[in-house]
């Protein structure tokens, strides 16, 4: 069809490359010099004047990165964003392809699900984890008083190192569900209904068309939501920073995780350096993680060109 | 064709570009140049005063202005959490405030970084200044910063409580001991009547431990001391108020709610802190308090508590911030201001101003906050405080809402310390 | 037709219980912002407050700053969408629909960037928009949503699910890229493109630590950085916080359930020609 595309693809791409190179690129390179640095974040700088002046005096080489793969703190850290993962992703999977599922029903009262489902993506995380904080007051909130009317004594839930992780899992489940799900609901009416009408006519039941229509069809879609939804599991902090205790890290560093530790090493312990370097060493675990998705995509990710 | 795609691509994205600047078109004020004898504008940029204490400090800038009629200052105040992040990024980018405010954990980042003006020089006359606290505020040989208030901690306690539990009224020769005998007869009145709030942290650490004396960094500041004998027997008493007598309510039992809120709920008879909670305590306490030099084990210690004004560096007018720091710091004017309003001590010593001070009840005990004076403990000031804070925070709860034994968790914490923590 | 298949109990016994789980945290919230400091410390806990007030709200608007941040919210939210939209359908266009030479490389090396924790590029952004002199301006919130990777990936993936028979009609009638890109593929993404404003809109709302870092007068700040400094002022009054956090949610519940009827509308219309 159309031949010699390169420059009107690159006329349509101009916009997103000019905000790469200019609010991602630049940014980019300036955190990875600044890895090798020991710059405290706390004195001035500026980027278009003698930036490369002041990396050269605070050079340290790579200590920033030796001192993190020695520091007991990291193992730890990354095994509290495996174990949210674990339990993060396939609930946020199973619950918004029910929504999706939910909604995408042609009854009189699907949109009134719709619009409920979605609210709390609405709330912002400052205000979904406050909310979450006070339903699971070990005390006063809702969820342990209901668990002991039905005579089970709950959790400490947040402040119990057991149990705090799995709480951030539940309010980030909650406030997730509707975003996938709606993203998930996009796929899903995008299969041509066709497809269902053929397979009426040859009988076939709901959970076999389920399986052999709508997950191929919709694999493309499920596919960005497993990558979107595990790269921001990696990334989650908002639920943390408001939920444990006065913003620390939980108990005994319970849901201390990767960003987490990056903003603190940022902006509150002085130390931006190390922050660049841990968040460099999150940079390359996300990447190996994707890249793996997108291998193994090849064999279950059907488009319907 | 190609041309007519081309023009189209060109409207879009110069459409883009169009909206973007109308958007950004409310720019930033760029720095304002010092005019000299003209109106001069400094920024000042604080935490401390929130609510009463922000009227009370609109105030004391009135007051200056009476003396120096050619300044405007411009304030801003912002909640605590979300300050030293703000403070920091506009220190990075060049735009932080004429004037701005310190904690004593955030001064020697600071003032490592060269980013404050040494106003030695400056600030006037310094004798009217609690020495104590203008030499916390000095960094090799420089004073960098003036305090601005100056606090320390003291025991409160609930008379009615204690009336009717039948206790005696604290002292200022208890120790632990007896404290700890009265709060069992508080913690006997009910289920959830507590005997004692004293908050599991880094500063109430520091000074358990001097209580006890013992000390978390040896004399010459070089090396952590965290896992001595006395400091582990004064973590076990303290877990042993939660664990054991449980006069003291776990993080479970207070269950979300704050340790003012409890005591001002009057189901706790003493609590350990500043005496930034007298104003609020007169206010919305319905029952008789008072307080009491905090108890000591072998020996008596108490908290200094202190916060800064700081000047930039960068400042383009140095004489008129200093003087606006000067001015709220220690001037008599701003003193009796802050007295007035309740808003913790100011750091000065005029006599008059202080004599006031004590005159307002409750509580009436007020002689016991200038008794506490003759034991103050200096908190020890790395430049990675926040982060040592957090590693020793992490580590006392470990022990007290934990299993860990408190030998444990501090043999532990000593470990972490030496390899995280440079004390240079 | 699915719906037949489906046993019609299971659906809205599945539907009900997972609205409840949803809405429950809003109800306690609801509940929770008209009792008095007294109540939400009760025991057993009141569902229903029993002495209702609305003291929290009339605290909450006397604090500076409230109204003019639900403001400068919906500006930067607004604008962002805008901005998102334009450019990112553009470029998903490009990967989608048109050949170039290392398409496939550069489509990876967006999504590389995806992977890159936007906390650390703060400071350095910061450093930049102060070169650009747009720290403390709305802009230096809304400039940068002229990236989006998410959004440029999303409408890829929709827009390589359309079979390349519709461009390549057009293209023999003589139709060039861009009206093929306006007229027809937008127009079938629509119910992308309206869930991708709706997720936009939310990115801009929600956002914290960027306006907490870029702006520094409180004139301009935006929603979540007043609702945090309460959260540091008032630790545990629950009561006084969720009434803060029902108010940050009332204007977007508003514009939601107006866009709701479009939104709608673009997921049925996507759905039926897609």
């Amino acid at each position: 069809m159309y031949k010699k595309q390169g420059i009107k693809a690159f006329l349509f791409l101009l916009p997103s490359l000019a905000g790469l190179v200019l609010f991602n690129l630049i940014p980019i390179f300036v955190s990875l010099m600044l890895s090798f640095t020991d710059w405290s974040g706390m004195s001035r700088v500026r980027l278009f004047h003698g930036f490369f002046q002041f990396v050269g005096d605070k050079f340290v080489g790579v200590s920033n990165y030796s001192q993190l793969v020695k520091d007991s703190e990291f193992w730890a850290v990354l095994r509290h964003n495996a174990y949210f993962i674990l339990l993060y992703l396939p609930l946020v999977l199973l619950f918004s392809l029910l929504v999706a599922l939910i909604i995408q029903q042609k009854s009189r009262i699907a949109p009134v699900y719709r619009m409920l489902y979605y609210i709390p993506v609405l709330t912002s995380w400052v205000a979904g984890a406050l909310i979450w904080k006070w339903m699971l007051s070990p005390e006063y909130g809702p969820i342990n008083n209901v668990l002991a009317s039905l005579g089970i004594k709950g959790p400490l839930w947040l402040q119990s190192e057991v149990w705090a992780m799995p709480s951030i899992v539940l309010a980030s489940v909650w406030k997730d569900m509707g975003f996938y799900g709606m993203i998930l609901l996009s796929g899903l009416l995008a299969i041509n209904p066709e497809y269902y009408e053929a397979a009426d006519i040859d009988g076939a039941g709901y959970f076999h068309k389920f399986k052999c229509i709508t997950l191929p069809l919709l694999s493309p879609i499920l596919f960005y939501v497993i990558m979107l939804s595990l790269i921001n599991a990696f990334q989650l902090f908002p639920q943390i920073m408001v939920m444990t205790k006065n913003g620390d890290a939980g108990p005994n560093g319970a849901t201390m995780v990767m960003v987490e530790r990056i903003y603190k090493y940022a902006f509150k312990f002085g130390r931006m350096g190390y922050a660049a370097a841990w968040s460099w060493v999150l940079f390359v675990i996300i990447f190996a993680f994707t890249a793996l998705q997108n291998v193994l995509q090849r064999k279950w990710v059907y488009y319907d060109t | 064709m190609m041309m007519k795609v081309t023009k189209r691509c060109i409207w879009w994205v110069s459409a883009m570009v169009c909206a973007s600047v109308l958007l950004s078109g409310c720019n930033s004020n760029t720095a304002e140049k010092p005019a000299s004898g003209e109106n001069v504008t400094i920024r000042l940029d604080q935490f401390s005063g929130n609510g009463e204490s922000e009227e009370a400090l609109k105030k004391m800038i009135a007051k200056f202005n009476e003396q120096h009629p050619d300044v405007t200052v411009e304030l801003q105040s912002f909640g605590y959490d979300d300050y030293f992040t703000q403070l920091q990024s506009k220190v990075v980018g060049g735009s932080a405030a004429d004037v701005f405010e310190l904690n004593f954990e955030n001064f020697v980042a600071y003032a490592s970084e060269d980013v404050l003006l040494d106003v030695g020089g400056l600030m006037g006359d310094s004798s009217g200044f609690n020495q104590t606290a203008l030499k916390a505020f000095q960094y090799k040989g420089k004073q960098l910063g003036i305090p601005n208030s100056f606090s320390n901690v003291v025991l409160i306690y609930n008379k009615d409580l204690f009336d009717k539990a039948g206790a005696a009224y604290p002292t200022d020769d208890w120790t632990w001991a007896e404290m700890l005998e009265a709060a069992k007869k508080v913690r006997a009145l009910s289920q959830d009547t507590y005997g004692l709030y004293r908050p599991i942290s880094f500063h109430e650490f520091y000074k358990g431990v001097k209580q006890n004396g013992g000390n978390l960094l040896s004399e010459d500041g070089k090396k952590f001391t965290v896992n001595l004998p006395q400091n582990v027997e004064t973590l076990k008493i303290m877990s042993g108020w939660v664990k054991d007598s449980n006069i003291m309510p776990s993080d479970a039992q207070m269950g979300g709610m704050g340790d003012w809120d409890l005591f001002k709920s009057g189901r706790l008879g003493m609590i350990i802190t500043g005496i930034w909670a007298f104003g609020d305590f007169a206010d919305n306490c319905n029952f008789a308090w008072d307080v009491a030099m905090e108890p000591g084990n072998t020996t008596k210690a108490t908290h200094f508590f202190s916060n800064a004004y700081v000047v930039n560096k960068e400042t383009a007018n140095p004489e008129a911030a200093a003087a606006l720091a000067a001015f709220l710091s220690g001037s008599k004017e701003a003193a009796q201001i802050r007295v007035d309003s309740s808003w913790e001590l100011p750091p000065v010593t005029y006599s008059d101003v202080l004599d006031f001070y004590l005159k307002v009840t409750p509580p009436e005990n007020r002689e016991a906050v200038f008794k506490s004076l003759d034991y103050l403990v200096t908190p020890p000031v790395v430049k990675q405080q926040s982060e040592m804070q957090e590693i020793i925070t992490k580590h006392l709860n470990n022990a007290i809402s934990g299993n860990v034994s408190a030998k444990d968790a501090l043999d532990a914490c000593q470990a972490e310390l030496e390899q995280k923590i440079n004390l240079e | 037709m699915i719906r037949k298949a489906v046993p019609g109990v299971l659906y809205h016994l599945t539907a009900v219980l997972l609205s409840v789980v949803t809405l429950l945290p809003f109800f306690w919230m609801l509940s929770t912002s008209f009792k008095d400091y007294g109540a939400i410390m009760a025991l057993p806990i009141q569902w229903i407050p029993r002495n209702p007030t609305l003291k929290n709200f009339s605290d909450l608007f006397s604090k500076e700053g409230l109204t003019v941040s639900i403001f400068n919210s919906l500006v930067v939210s607004i604008s962002s969408v805008v901005v998102t939209i334009i450019s990112s359908s553009m470029a998903a266009f490009a990967f989608a629909k048109l050949d170039f030479r290392g398409k496939n490389a550069v489509f990876l090396f967006y999504l590389a960037t995806m992977m890159i924790p936007s906390q650390v590029l703060f400071i350095p952004l910061y450093l930049l928009m102060g070169e650009l002199k747009l720290v403390d301006s709305l802009g230096a919130l809304v400039l940068p949503s002229v990236f989006k990777v998410f959004a440029v990936f999303m409408l890829r993936q929709r827009m390589m699910t359309i079979p390349s028979v519709y461009l390549e009609a057009p293209a023999i009638d003589g139709a060039g890229v861009f009206t093929v890109f306006v007229r027809i593929i937008c127009p079938m993404c629509k119910s992308s493109l309206a869930t991708l404003a709706i997720i936009c809109f939310m990115d801009a709302w929600n956002d914290y630590l960027l306006p907490l870092v870029m702006l520094t007068t409180k004139t301009k700040f935006t929603l979540p950085i007043i609702l945090s400094s309460l959260n540091g002022q008032y630790k545990s009054e629950y009561n006084l916080l969720m009434a803060g956090a029902l108010v940050s949610m009332l204007p977007i519940l508003v514009v939601y359930a107006f866009a709701q009827k479009y939104f709608a509308a673009g997921l049925q219309v996507g759905g039926v020609k897609g």
